[in-house]
């Protein structure tokens, strides 16, 4: 079967006066037709390509036509596209013709003249001095060019010539907004603007669930990771901005549609700022500072639960951050706070028992001094508070073995030489004999 | 004149197309018009062919069938026609038709094809090329046997796989579907009248006709028959030939485009030499090239000494610099190792005051050019490109043209006239003031083709010189335009008086390119009527035709001695010619679509040419090779390259809006010694998604870019066409294009 219609054939020769023309013959002639009319394309993308154009015209055609001594086609204008309308001769039998438009003589006459298409002209600028475009607004700019092929990559590629040439790697960084499709983009901004919204908990809750719902967001996880990053780094004086983006990297780590396991590395650090940072927010929110070390010590638990299995190297390199800035002297109160419920979250029970209780006897002498500072009292009230804490939950690990007795003195005075003299006070008037025993025994 | 058409008698043989045959039409195969004929035998011998045996059977036939009839035995006539209608020419009864008759092409070509996707990997790139001249054969004979269907459908199940390599070729024949448009079709009559010629090593040529003889009933027997008929294989030892090495195989695994070799093709020619014959004896040898300079005049030599001596004496050179004596010297010396042309061969006019100038300054401006030297540590020299956009254009830019002086361009457009502006915005200067009284402007319009203009060159010029008093100064600037249209004339302009001074009518079909010689006096025009001509400016009648391309010439240029030109063609074939004799003196075949750009080194020793498929060859003259294989454009066309000065930087632009800068030194991967590398680096793809395994006929075209390591820089502009790059005289890359929003 040839593409030209047989019919069409048919119909030229009854316009002639055949009437009957046989079957074979039409065909043969439909595709000799056929033939003819590829012959003219190629003559007329021959005259598309000497005219430097690449795009086909109907003046390629009508030149075409010329050369091949054919009456070329008059009344198609190639200054504007053909449009064809569609008539319809029956069902399924659409007819396509082109479309002439019907002018009313007295608005033609009436009409304004057109426009006198403008002069031709030429501008002239660099597009490259000494082998380096410069970025003028004559120029396209990086993001335009950008899908050309223009530098020779791979193994063959001459490194130092794409660098002299100025336009190496940076051309070709992936910039966020290109790689994202526009909803991605679109949503990233939302979601960030929402949870940073000091105004609305509704939008902050929504952005939050969502996050932690929605599933399909993981070309997304690298710009989370990066803006929780970015925001822990500069906001270190805002709890409210620390706290809520722990609350995305909480969701983010909860999402089950989401393989955060690369990213753990990179959003691990943020958490521990939070944690055992020097000093989170101002002076006079100390409470909330608190809280949100909380909150990272439990989001740490958390991903040192989940992830650890993929990297074995996590729990360890998180209790030694900790254990190391417990033991820094230096290190206000707040950091030695986070990082004994840091201890704990990670490490759990374990942990307690074999690095933190053999230095509570030395670490007791520093917490007494801050007890008796003023300055230093809520702080140190608090870490004392999580010491004990923290050893308490010892006691749930353990049987429960012995009931009814209370604290004799000589128990006292051990528990006094293991632990100091502060905590002891503490567990003595708390009566955990039980508790007692097990960080004796430890 | 077919066969069938020379012999008349016996007559369901003859009249086969007759729609009264009982109804049978040519899609019906159990009755084939055309049985015996087609697969073995070429396809046509022409009527004129000495008798032979067949030949005189036949004739004997016809001579009872006439006897009969004029004796009026009219039954025993008709007798003797149906009996001989079943009889093979030379009297053996035919083969029974049937179904399982039919020559079994397309199950041969599919077995084959599987067969060398399955082959070692060692084979593979070699035995592929081979399926292209069995398609294209398959699908002649199909065409020829009247199995127009069958045809059909079997190049458009094929085809997919040779788009990226013959896109033109297949274009041509895909709205065959006729025997007669196979005569008709002027690339289908290449391929019939020629032996396609395929390389192949030792093993991996006789594994395959292993193969075809072992599947002889499942089709291989008609493979093998086209393998005979039609192709000329030529086999290679594999160690001899470095392109069958394992390190060549390992690197055309990661491109999905492979390239014909350039003794592959159709005119089946030795590579370089322009000699297409079968004469073993004539094969090897190549015509010995004189590419030195063109020695100078004497009388120029001296006057232009004696005016750089003066020059020297008024402004002695910075420290360290030459003198333009000095200079001279070397520019003239440079070259001796080669044979250079004499003056005797190409007659020129005496020399004028002008050519002094121009000669003098062609000095000042070497010694004073921005020097590109060789590079060092795989750095490229960076270049700096003055880019000049046209507005307003509407895509009816055709040619450009910028005058050595670099003082007016010309544009040319398809509405059939020249426009020319001063670069500077200055208001072009009256020449002569009676003749010209039309008001001054930055721009003037030559007006007088009838047809979209192809082609616009200005003389070769150069800028004026400072400080010369008014009365020997002498005008160096470009006085004459030729343009060349599709009207089928070229026209010479006079940029004085802004008159057409004289129109060379010669070509009787559209006139395609045109290029003038290194000095002036000379030009050169090829067209569509496939013949490449040289003119004497000062003469109407042509001095020379070259002819023998297949094809429309598309772009033409000279050598710089001014003793040859190049002429390239939409037969993908590059040919030399010597200007005096008329010869062709070499044939590069090698490109894989039609050329656009061309142009010969400065130092005479390189040619570059670009296709539209964005592939820019170079080729060694002398012996006649390709260099090596540049790619980076997009497809659509690269309008034009450049030289620099030292022939050492290759600058191009064309339709995918960007200026490209090669290194023309050979990559890391030249071989030393005769064989001169034959691919350069394969080029990486860039887009690390596409596994090299899927079919390429998937991935969409555009992103199918390839950059090869040789590239030194591109530069996009913003949404222009680049038309024409020029290196000027000092190594300054001037560019032409138009803002097409």
């Amino acid at each position: 079967m040839s593409v030209w219609n047989p019919d069409n054939i048919r119909d030229v020769a009854e316009s002639v006066g055949i009437l009957n023309l046989n079957n074979d013959v039409t065909e043969n002639l439909a595709r000799d037709v056929e033939y003819r009319v590829a012959q003219v394309l190629e003559e007329a993308l021959k005259c598309m390509r000497h005219c430097k154009r690449t795009v086909l015209t109907t003046q390629d055609i009508a030149l075409a036509l010329r050369n091949l001594d054919v009456e070329p086609l008059y009344g198609y204008d190639s200054t504007r596209p053909l449009k064809f309308g569609e008539a319809s001769l029956g069902p399924g039998q659409p007819l396509f013709y082109v479309e002439d438009e019907e002018v009313d003589f007295e608005k033609l006459i009436n009409a304004p003249l057109p426009k006198v298409p403008r002069e031709v002209s030429f501008t002239a600028h660099w597009l490259a001095v000494e082998g380096v475009q410069p970025s003028i607004p004559q120029n396209p700019t990086a993001a335009d060019s950008r899908n050309l092929e223009l530098i020779s990559k791979g193994p063959n590629a001459n490194s130092t010539l794409a660098a002299i040439s100025g336009t190496g790697d940076v051309a070709v960084k992936p910039l966020v907004k290109h790689v994202l499709s526009r909803e991605l983009q679109l949503y990233f901004e939302k979601v960030c603007s929402a949870f940073l919204n000091e105004t609305s908990e509704d939008y902050r809750t929504s952005g939050y669930s969502s996050l932690r719902e929605d599933p399909g967001l993981h070309q997304l996880v690298p710009y989370f990771v990066q803006f929780i990053a970015e925001k822990v780094t500069h906001s270190l004086k805002n709890v409210f901005v620390l706290t809520q983006v722990m609350h995305m990297a909480e969701a983010l780590v909860q999402n089950k549609s989401l393989y955060v396991d690369p990213y753990i590395a990179s959003l691990v650090p943020s958490i521990l700022t939070c944690l055992i940072g020097r000093q989170l927010g101002g002076p006079a929110d100390l409470a909330e500072s608190f809280a949100l070390r909380d909150m990272a010590a439990s989001l740490l638990s958390l991903i040192a639960k989940k992830y650890s299995h993929s990297s074995h190297m996590l729990k360890p390199r998180l209790v030694r951050s900790c254990l190391k800035t417990f033991l820094d002297p230096s290190k206000p109160f707040g950091a030695h706070y986070g990082a004994v419920i840091g201890l704990q979250s990670v490490g759990g029970s374990e942990v307690i028992r074999v690095l933190v209780i053999p230095n509570l006897h030395e670490y007791t002498k520093l917490l007494g001094d801050g007890l008796d500072d003023a300055a230093r009292r809520p702080a140190a009230e608090r870490v004392l508070g999580a010491l004990v804490a923290v050893l308490g939950s010892l006691r749930s690990s353990q049987p429960f073995l012995t009931n009814g007795h209370t604290v004799t003195d000589d128990l006292r005075s051990r528990l006094v030489d293991k632990v100091g003299d502060i905590i002891a006070s503490r567990i003595v008037e708390a009566g955990e004999v039980q508790l007692a025993h097990i960080i004796l025994e430890s | 004149m077919s066969a069938q058409g020379g012999a008349p008698s016996p007559g369901p043989r003859s009249g086969s197309m007759g729609p009264g045959v009982n109804g049978n039409g040519m899609a019906m195969p159990s009755q084939q018009p055309l049985p015996g004929n087609p697969v073995h035998s070429a396809p046509t011998p022409g009527p004129s062919a000495p008798p032979s045996g067949a030949m005189s059977q036949q004739n004997l036939n016809q001579i009872v069938i006439d006897y009969l009839a004029k004796k009026g035995y009219s039954r025993t006539e008709a007798m003797l026609r149906m009996e001989s209608a079943n009889q093979e020419i030379d009297g053996r009864p035919l083969p029974q038709l049937g179904e399982d008759s039919r020559p079994k092409t397309r199950q041969g070509f599919d077995l084959l094809k599987n067969w060398v996707e399955e082959n070692l990997d060692l084979y593979k790139p070699e035995l592929r090329r081979v399926l292209w001249p069995l398609f294209v054969y398959s699908f002649f004979n199909m065409v020829t046997s009247f199995y127009p269907q069958d045809a059909k459908s079997f190049f458009e199940t094929n085809k997919n796989m040779f788009l990226p390599e013959h896109t033109d070729d297949v274009r041509h024949f895909e709205p065959i579907s006729l025997p007669e448009h196979l005569q008709d079709n002027s690339v289908a009559k290449l391929y019939r009248n020629n032996k396609y010629r395929v390389v192949l090593s030792n093993p991996a040529y006789t594994n395959l006709l292993q193969f075809l003889e072992s599947k002889d009933k499942e089709g291989g027997s008609v493979m093998n028959a086209i393998l005979s008929s039609f192709c000329s294989v030529k086999t290679l030892d594999r160690a001899a030939d470095d392109r069958f090495s394992f390190a060549a195989m390992l690197n055309q695994i990661g491109a999905d485009q492979t390239f014909p070799a350039e003794d592959e093709g159709i005119p089946g020619h030795h590579p370089g030499s322009a000699y297409t014959g079968d004469n073993p004896a004539m094969a090897g040898t190549l015509p010995r090239l004189k590419l030195g300079r063109l020695p100078m005049e004497q009388l120029l030599e001296e006057d232009v000494r004696a005016e750089l001596a003066e020059e020297d004496a008024k402004q002695p050179p910075l420290a360290g610099r030459n003198t333009l004596i000095q200079e001279f010297d070397q520019m003239i010396k440079n070259e001796d190792d080669d044979e250079a042309p004499s003056r005797a061969d190409i007659p020129f006019p005496p020399s004028t005051a002008r050519d002094v100038q121009i000669e003098v300054k062609k000095v000042m401006e070497h010694r004073d050019r921005f020097e590109i030297k060789a590079r060092t540590g795989g750095v490229g020299p960076g270049l700096s490109v003055c880019m000049f956009t046209f507005h307003n254009t509407y895509d009816g830019v055709t040619c450009m043209d910028f005058s050595d002086d670099s003082q007016i361009v010309a544009v040319g457009f398809q509405q059939s006239y020249i426009r020319i502006w001063s670069l500077d915005g200055t208001n072009i200067q009256a020449a002569d003031p009676e003749f010209d009284n039309s008001p001054p402007a930055s721009s003037r319009r030559l007006i007088g083709h009838s047809g979209p203009v192809t082609a616009v060159a200005f003389q070769p010029c150069a800028t004026a010189r400072e400080g010369i008093s008014e009365d020997d100064k002498v005008p160096t600037n470009a006085r004459w335009l030729l343009s060349s249209s599709m009207d089928k004339t070229v026209r010479l302009w006079s940029l004085d008086s802004w008159q057409c001074m004289v129109v060379y009518k010669g070509h009787d079909r559209p006139v395609w390119d045109l290029s003038w010689g290194p000095f002036g006096h000379y030009f050169v025009s090829g067209g569509s009527d496939r013949t490449a001509r040289l003119w004497v400016s000062d003469q109407i009648r042509q001095q020379r035709i070259f002819v023998g391309h297949d094809q429309d010439v598309d772009v033409v240029c000279f050598h710089p001695n001014s003793a040859y030109i190049f002429t390239a063609s939409s037969d993908h074939t590059v040919r030399m010619w010597a200007v005096s004799t008329g010869n062709a003196v070499r044939m590069f075949t090698g490109h894989t679509g039609s050329i656009t750009a061309m142009e010969c080194s400065r130092d005479g020793k390189l040619l570059a040419s670009a296709d539209d498929q964005g592939c820019i060859i170079l080729w060694d003259l002398a012996p006649g090779r390709l260099l090596k294989r540049m790619r980076g454009h997009g497809k659509g066309g690269i309008w034009s390259v450049s030289w620099s000065v030292e022939s050492t930087v290759l600058v191009s632009g064309g339709a995918d809006g960007t200026v490209r800068v090669w290194d023309v030194a050979g990559s890391q991967e030249t071989t030393q010694g005769g064989r001169i590398l034959n691919e350069s680096g394969t080029g990486t793809r860039l887009d690390a998604a596409a596994n090299p395994s899927t079919s390429q006929t998937k991935k969409k075209k555009g992103k199918d870019v390839v950059v090869t390591a040789d590239q030194i820089s591109a530069f996009p502009t913003k949404k222009s066409p680049v038309y024409r790059v020029k290196f000027t005289n000092m190594n300054l890359v001037v560019a032409g294009g138009a803002y097409l929003p």
